[in-house]
């Protein structure tokens, strides 16, 4: 059996005194798509910045795909070495870059090689159907658009694990629907694994298979098989 | 950011900042501390805390309706008084003696506290500007619907008071360090003496640097006292805005029949604090009491310039070099203040070089440079750039941090994840997206490097500076030299303001 694309061994994250998630136990096979609900300041977000390295665990292991990444506040793997794709709440979207400079930006890091980058950004404004808005600036994007140009972001650097934190927080229903068809299109295409963040698990129950709640930081509902 | 990279720059910071106070503080000998308890010390230092308290308490009782009605009102011409209420903190604070003991007939501490008060106001102008433009506008809605103007003003207050006490914190700082106020009010009528002039004069008359240090003890302490709680003020941000996150800006507020009443506050004070003195230096310049003309002003401006190029030459380009090593190191220490971990150890350290009075900074710089092996350095113009960033380098990482507090975390987390180094992301994101404070940190050296004179009086190669030449010349009376070359000065001091305002699109940060 391949190892678990996130393995989480009572991690716990602490912000000054008070424990603000944790201790959790999780698993996470490759390929799922598994969400994450619960209320506000239940711990979600936290969870993942602890497993993007963003937030340093007071105490636990982390593993993805086998390497270790953290082992209590020791950070063993820096974040940008993960192979993580983030979309953050809000976008994040760099204000004064345009949609292609966004790009150009994040695969030239990422260790795109400069002929390949043109053809790449193509593939991802494809991916996401924003060909055509390369010299848009992100504040003159709709909140959809926004969205897309952050996970074509996200994919940039060609991730394993994608993190997503209420993607789809600012959308409308038709607009929360044609994202959720893109982003499953994309973990089946890119053999993406993916945890997402919800306040609503209904709306991505379609993509999702399996539900995690968490409560005041702990798990409350955890079904059985995902614990290997 | 990267370990190598903070610890280089911190490197740099010890060395122009830090180490002139740890070379001075190493000299004080168990002999100098004799006396520095007695009854003089006692009456000096009960005389300088007066001082920055009553300047301070008027800067804010002037500063916190300025800069309200400026930032958030719908007061007419509100967008042109803003930047000219700037000017006097522009202005050196010697120049405004000069005016207002000319044309009232204040002496003594009621001068110093005039002058000091609208030399400050200002800042404390500025940051409660700042500050009352990032409450959200929803919150402002909120209290207008429950209660009006007078149920906003309610909510509004508490939020900028930190603001607002934390610039009078540094106001008082301003006030009790700084040396050329009480001087010029002393040389003019009755002796007013404060402790940053005992300062001086004991090092005048002993050469001892451990004794000068040793009297400025209870100054460093009253400073550190006043910078600490500035800075827990200034991490008081309650609900006002982060860059990139969700915030609504406010509504300009409506006045009604206010208006009149408030405009005619606010330029009065920007006529009062800024048009009379730069008025007055005009006429001066023109002849003054012996009659102005323009061919008058003409010829003492020619002259002023002729005489004096090289000296306004050396302020820029001293100025200019340390205004920039300082943004540089702005930059990548206020960023690590807010962003690495056990970065705000930093903080403290950057207050320093303010909290010690110039004048001692200026030994240290002397006593630290003074050597055999450092001569060709200590005589050139290398070690008043040295002195102004060591001096000043404090605002802009101060600057900084406050500007990369507002800047949403995610924005630098979604680079990392990219895999942007860490100098890049700086140089990328950060950067870019604080042009504003960046430059405003610039300007904010530039005008305190071109206007110092407290600590450069002590260094060989400053005192061949335009500050320095006024400075001089006020002594010898020649007051129309002295109006021109304080004219260029200030031309030279507004110029990056005026053409920031000319072509930059967006509002300079210039606060902490």
């Amino acid at each position: 059996m391949s190892a678990a694309a996130v393995l989480l061994r009572a991690v716990s994250v602490e912000a000054g005194k008070a424990r603000i998630l944790g201790p959790i136990d999780l698993a996470v096979a490759p390929g799922e798509h598994m969400l994450v609900a619960g209320r506000s300041g239940s711990g979600k977000t936290t969870l993942l910045r602890a497993i993007a390295g963003l937030a340093r665990p007071s105490a636990g292991k982390i593993e993805l795909f086998g390497v270790a990444a953290s082992e209590g506040p020791r950070l063993l793997l820096a974040p940008e070495r993960r192979r993580i794709g983030f979309l953050f709440q809000g976008g994040a979207l760099w204000p004064h870059m345009s949609c292609a400079r966004t790009l150009d930006f994040a695969l030239r890091a990422s260790g795109t090689p400069r002929a390949e980058v043109a053809r790449r950004r193509g593939e991802l404004l494809d991916w996401v159907e924003l060909s055509g808005y390369e010299e848009r600036m992100p504040g003159t994007l709709s909140g959809g658009e926004a969205q897309r140009l952050a996970l074509a972001r996200a994919l940039a650097a060609r991730p394993r694990l994608l993190l997503l934190d209420e993607p789809l927080g600012p959308l409308d229903a038709e607009l929360r629907g044609s994202l959720l068809a893109r982003l499953g299109a994309l973990q089946r295409e890119l053999d993406l694994t993916v945890v997402h963040v919800t306040h609503d698990p209904d709306e991505a129950a379609a993509l999702a298979s399996r539900t995690l709640r968490l409560e005041a930081g702990r798990i409350a509902a955890e079904p059985r098989e995902a614990l290997r | 950011m990267s370990r190598p990279l903070v610890t280089v720059l911190a490197a740099l910071f010890a060395l122009a900042a830090l180490a002139p106070i740890a070379v001075m503080l190493a000299r004080i000998g168990s002999g100098d501390l004799a006396g520095l308890f007695d009854a003089r010390t006692f009456t000096l230092l009960g005389r300088t805390v007066v001082y920055g308290v009553a300047s301070a308490a008027l800067a804010l009782a002037l500063g916190v309706p300025f800069g309200f009605l400026v930032a958030r009102t719908d007061l007419p011409g509100a967008s042109f008084l803003r930047p000219l209420g700037l000017v006097p903190l522009l202005l050196p604070p010697m120049l405004l003696a000069m005016t207002w003991t000319v044309l009232i007939d204040l002496r003594g501490a009621p001068a110093a506290i005039l002058v000091s008060g609208a030399a400050t106001f200002p800042l404390v102008a500025l940051f409660v500007a700042r500050s009352a433009e990032r409450i959200d506008g929803r919150i402002e809605e909120a209290a207008l619907l429950a209660g009006g103007l007078r149920a906003v003003l309610r909510v509004d207050l508490p939020l900028v008071a930190p603001a607002a006490l934390c610039a009078a914190c540094i106001a008082f700082v301003f006030t009790v360090n700084d040396f050329s106020v009480p001087d010029y009010v002393s040389w003019v009528g009755p002796k007013f003496n404060v402790y940053a002039d005992e300062i001086f004069a004991t090092w005048r008359q002993h050469s001892e640097p451990g004794r000068a240090v040793a009297t400025a003890l209870p100054l460093i302490a009253l400073t550190l006292a006043s910078l600490l709680p500035a800075l827990a003020l200034r991490r008081r941000r309650g609900a006002l805005a982060v860059q990139g996150g969700d915030f609504r800006s406010p509504e300009p507020l409506r006045l009604g029949a206010l208006r009149w009443p408030a405009l005619g506050f606010a330029a009065l004070l920007v006529i009062l604090a800024a048009g009379v003195p730069l008025a007055r230096l005009v006429w001066e310049a023109g002849g003054g009491q012996r009659g102005w003309s323009a061919d008058g002003f003409r010829s003492a401006m020619g002259r002023a310039l002729e005489r004096s190029r090289g000296d306004l030459a050396n302020s820029l380009v001293y100025s200019a070099l340390a205004a920039s090593a300082c943004v540089v190191l702005g930059l990548g220490l206020g960023h690590a203040i807010e962003r690495a971990r056990r970065g705000r150890w930093l903080e403290p350290l950057a207050l320093l070089p303010i909290a010690v009075p110039a004048v001692l900074f200026g030994i240290g710089i002397v006593v630290c440079w003074n050597h055999d092996w450092s001569a060709r350095f200590y005589d050139g113009g290398g070690l008043v750039v040295l002195l102004y960033v060591g001096r000043y380098a404090a605002f802009p990482i101060l600057v900084m941090s406050g500007a990369v507090a507002m800047l949403d975390r995610s924005l630098e987390e979604s680079a990392q994840l990219a895999g942007v180094r860490p100098a890049r992301r700086l140089a990328r994101i950060v950067a870019p997206l604080l042009r504003p404070a960046l430059l405003g940190g610039w300007i904010l050296v530039f005008v305190f490097a071109m206007r110092e004179l407290d600590a450069a009086i002590l260094v060989p190669a400053a005192n061949h500076t335009a500050m320095f030449r006024i400075f001089n010349q006020v002594h010898f009376g020649r007051d129309d030299f002295v109006a021109a070359l304080a004219l260029l000065l200030v031309f030279l001091i507004l110029l990056p303001g005026i053409l920031w305002s000319l072509f930059g699109r967006r509002r300079l940060e210039l606060l902490p």
